[in-house]
């Protein structure tokens, strides 16, 4: 049987105590009477022989039937006894008595003493007369064990089921002292849990376990009313701080923005101001070398030889700016184009790279060593710029070289491209390795190597625009290498 | 121990058996004379001493006195060892417990009532009407059977003390001199 509740579980321990405690006095009250009535019904019909005996010595010992017989007539008063009789001093019977007339008496007298056969007690008693043995008694009575142990048993179950009822009943009036607290506490503890309402308590009801149990509840929930709070102002202290960094984000994002758009205005601006001045620029610049060489070549005659010669010089200084302003011009476009990638062979480029220098310049014997097979994804155009820039220089500090020699290769370097490009030509200090990508920047004296200190500052922006990196290595008189890649991915992979 | 109870039941059975013949009735007679000791008190004053024996007095009846000592052999009344005294004419019945006076002698009966008279002496007879002339117990034959009736005004006198028992089994018992 499965007892779901406390109330139960009490009621059960008190019946089942009170019931264990009932039967175990019946029991022991039933077993000490039983023993008791054995031991009385034995000495009452043990007694009676013996008076009995008495009684008969002097009719046996005088053989006096009649009077044996009243003597057992005697016994009728007796209740209980239902046959008497006595033997003679040889076994024979010798005087009987008996309510029910079918009564079978032995045929000869048993030993000495009682004993109970069925619901009889029977007894023998020899009945010694002056040292001798005149006769024997025989008396048989009711013995009634069952019939008292079910009296026992009838009063046993009478009295158990009033007490279990009282029981019952007195234990139903006092659960409520019982469960009663712990409903109480438990009636608090599903408000809190269905509410969430911390700040609930328990009513103390008792001083006992439950009353211990309701402190300790009462104190659980104080603490976690005390933590919940605490949550509570640590949440919301977050959410400010977080909010408050949002809003300084929000505020940088927007100052950023802000400052790229002017950056941008700013730059586009100023690349629009350069490209509109260079082109602006070379108009007049055109008109001044052109009258120049009229005036060189129509007043020949006219014009002295050292006018001449400052002709020739205005008209190279002119030349020189219409270069660097043609320089410049590249240096913008190549900023703002856009960049088309395609599968470039860089051999081809190479080659044809050299090949224009070769005939824009012929009086030069270059040794160029262009490697096979190199290909990249770029801008086409864009790296044929570089290359001619790169290619240019080689070409052009190699100058005072008895043998010049320039290469352009690539190699591996883990998952990258690195290209390069090197000569044997005038090299530089790698102490002004910084200065080399900025425009406008020359480590050799114009006179010495002509140019406009644009080229590698355009290199540089072309490179960058792919997402590749480009150094140098280089010492002085001992040649110069240019190296550079072309992908930004394999760059950062690297 | 086998023979003994043997003997016993055989003494036994022979006082019991139904008294029809002369030899039969006195044989009874002799062995309920022997157990009247134990149902009558004696005085302690009536023995010399601790270890004296319980004398019976016979008198007037051989046959019965030799009956008597047969059934008195080995036993004893009030602890005491039994004598069987036969008593002869004009000899004084001193220092017996019992005396018996056979029919034949019924005519001293008077004499020596007279003589013991105030004794502790138990006066048994077997004749008519000697109840009235101070026998104590006097055996009488009742439907073939031996009876007997008890007079106890003469034991008072005697000092002697007869069980209520052996007066339930008497015939008659004369309790006052009628």
């Amino acid at each position: 049987v499965k007892l779901r509740t406390v109330r139960a579980k009490l009621l059960a321990v008190v019946l089942l105590t009170t019931g264990t405690a009932l039967l175990f006095a019946i029991g022991g009250i039933a077993a000490y009477d039983l023993r008791a009535y054995r031991a009385n019904a034995i000495a009452d019909i043990t007694a009676e022989a013996e008076l009995l005996g008495q009684a008969s010595a002097a009719a046996l010992t005088f053989d006096d039937p009649a009077v044996a017989r009243e003597n057992l007539e005697l016994l009728r008063q007796r209740r209980g006894l239902q046959a008497a009789a006595l033997y003679g001093p040889r076994g024979k019977l010798y005087a009987s008595f008996s309510r029910d007339a079918s009564h079978a008496f032995p045929p000869l007298p048993g030993a000495d003493g009682a004993t109970v056969s069925g619901n009889q007690l029977i007894v023998f008693r020899r009945i010694v007369e002056n040292g001798e043995i005149v006769g024997t008694v025989y008396l048989g009575a009711d013995y009634l064990l069952a019939r008292r142990l079910a009296g026992y048993l009838a009063i046993g179950l009478a009295v158990g089921a009033a007490a279990l009822l009282l029981a019952y009943g007195v234990s139903l009036r006092l659960q409520s002292l019982v469960t009663g607290p712990l409903l109480e506490v438990a009636g608090v503890a599903q408000e809190v849990s269905e509410k969430r309402d911390f700040s609930l308590r328990a009513r103390k009801l008792s001083e006992d376990e439950v009353g211990r149990l309701v402190d300790v509840f009462n104190g659980m929930l104080a603490e976690i009313e005390r933590m919940t709070r605490g949550l509570h102002s640590e949440v919301a202290e977050r959410a400010r701080a977080e909010s408050e960094i949002r809003r300084l984000a929000e505020e940088l994002e927007t100052r950023v923005k802000e400052r790229t758009a002017q950056l941008e205005y700013i730059n586009a601006e100023l690349e629009a101001f350069c490209y509109s001045v260079s082109h602006d620029l070379r108009a007049p610049l055109r008109a001044v070398d052109g009258f120049s060489q009229a005036l060189l070549e129509d007043f020949a005659k006219e014009v002295p030889e050292d006018a001449q010669r400052y002709l020739n010089r205005i008209r190279a200084a002119t030349q020189r700016m219409g270069q660097l302003i043609e320089d410049l011009l590249n240096l913008s476009r190549v900023s703002r184009a856009a960049i088309e990638r395609r599968e470039v062979d860089v051999s081809a480029v190479a080659r044809k790279v050299v090949a224009d220098l070769q005939v824009r310049d012929p009086a030069r014997a270059v040794e160029v060593h262009v490697w096979d097979g190199m290909r990249a994804d770029a801008d086409p155009r864009l790296l044929q710029a570089a290359l001619e820039n790169l290619v240019g220089n080689a070409w052009k500090f190699t100058a005072k070289r008895e043998q010049p020699r320039t290469e352009v290769g690539s190699m591996r370097d883990g998952p990258r491209t690195v290209f390069f490009v090197r000569d044997n030509g005038a090299g530089f200090d790698m102490a002004y390795a910084d200065k080399l990508f900025g425009a406008f920047q020359r480590l050799h004296a114009a006179a010495e190597y002509p140019g406009t200190g644009i080229g590698l500052a355009t290199v540089q922006r072309i490179v960058s625009r792919h997402g590749g990196r480009i150094w140098a290595d280089a010492q002085p008189d001992k040649g110069a290498a240019f190296f550079f890649t072309l992908d930004a991915a394999m760059e950062a992979a690297a | 121990m086998a023979s003994l109870i043997g003997r016993c039941a055989l003494v036994l059975a022979l006082a019991l058996a139904p008294a029809q013949a002369q030899d039969g009735s006195v044989r009874i007679k002799a062995a309920f004379l022997y157990k009247f000791g134990g149902f009558v008190e004696w005085p302690d004053s009536a023995f010399s001493g601790p270890q004296a024996p319980f004398v019976i007095g016979v008198i007037g009846g051989d046959a019965f006195a030799a009956e008597l000592e047969d059934v008195t052999v080995g036993r004893r009344v009030h602890e005491r060892a039994v004598a069987v005294r036969r008593l002869g004419a004009g000899e004084p019945p001193r220092g017996v417990h019992v005396l018996f006076i056979g029919a034949s002698h019924d005519a001293r009966l008077a004499e020596l009532a007279a003589a013991a008279r105030g004794q502790p002496v138990l006066i048994v007879t077997e004749s008519l009407s000697s109840t009235e002339r101070g026998s104590m117990i006097n055996f009488v034959l009742a439907e073939n059977k031996v009876r007997f009736d008890v007079a106890l005004p003469p034991a008072e006198a005697g000092n002697l003390r007869i069980s209520a028992r052996l007066l339930s089994v008497a015939r008659r018992v004369i309790a006052r001199v009628s």
